[in-house]
């Protein structure tokens, strides 16, 4: 995926003027400087990353599989469980 | 309509992004799994809906995403405290121990309103552009900005709060990464 276009959105999603002058107040600010907003888009895109790296589990493979064999009608995807029931 | 081999195979490759979507969203493994399955199945069966040409992603990602919305709502009336089981849920992730800065992270990530997490994972993690995020989310590309903007602003406060006040073991973590 493209990481550094969400880079690119970020930065022009942000005042250009307030760049460099952030310091200027230090006060609760709803504008992020530019520091602490890439530091946040930093740990997001770590964070997601490491998610997208864990192996695809089987379920899904198998699933898949199971629909290009079998090419169903549509109204009838394969044993439907419902998440964790019914208590 | 069979599902062609190129499609089964766009599929698949789209399972890892929509797992880490499912799994920063919900913020529980189960059930973001249970979600991806769900959006599968539904895509599946719903291929001649999908229009070639456009973008495979943010159409599944529009499925999960109502998916996820719909499932929520009846989670809340079901659940009282849906945003104490989300925290409370982040820590059992299994590589707990390793990545305790993502831990925090995380907490942080939680405490946001839904949308707001929603319009900073597509944009800001997902590689989504704010129209094409508008238009999974169903809303106007304003909104989608004034949320990410929110969404930053508020997790840079958590963050930073939790700097201060929290002298936890976490406080240690972040001296030994140097933040």
């Amino acid at each position: 995926m493209t990481s550094d276009k969400g880079t690119k959105l970020a930065q022009a999603g942000q005042n250009p003027s307030s760049t460099e002058t952030t310091n200027k107040k230090s006060q609760v600010n709803p504008k992020l400087d530019t520091t602490s907003q890439k530091r946040i888009g930093d740990q997001l895109r770590a964070m997601y990353d490491e998610l997208m790296q864990q192996p695809v589990p089987d379920r899904f493979r198998d699933l898949l599989d199971q629909l290009d064999k079998a090419q169903p009608s549509p109204k009838a995807p394969p044993e439907k469980d419902s998440p964790e029931g019914s208590k | 309509m069979t599902a062609e081999p190129d499609l089964r195979d766009a599929l698949l490759a789209a399972v890892p992004s929509l797992r880490a979507f499912a799994i920063s969203l919900s913020g529980h493994v189960d059930r973001a799994d249970d979600l991806v399955q769900d959006t599968l199945v539904r895509a599946l069966s719903n291929l001649h809906r999908f229009e070639p040409g456009t973008n495979v992603n943010a159409w599944l990602f529009t499925i999960l995403r109502n998916l996820f919305h719909s499932e929520y709502r009846k989670r809340r009336r079901e659940v009282e405290d849906p945003e104490g089981s989300h925290a409370g849920s982040l820590k059992t992730q299994p590589e707990q121990g390793s990545h305790l800065d993502f831990e925090d992270f995380r907490n942080a990530l939680a405490k946001l309103p839904a949308d707001q997490r929603e319009a900073l994972l597509l944009v800001g993690a997902s590689g989504f552009s704010y129209e094409e995020t508008a238009d999974i989310c169903g809303c106007a590309v304003g909104t989608i900005k004034s949320r990410v903007n929110r969404a930053r602003s508020r997790l840079a406060a958590l963050l930073n709060v939790d700097d201060m006040e929290d002298l936890g073991p976490d406080s240690m973590t972040r001296a030994v990464l140097g933040k």
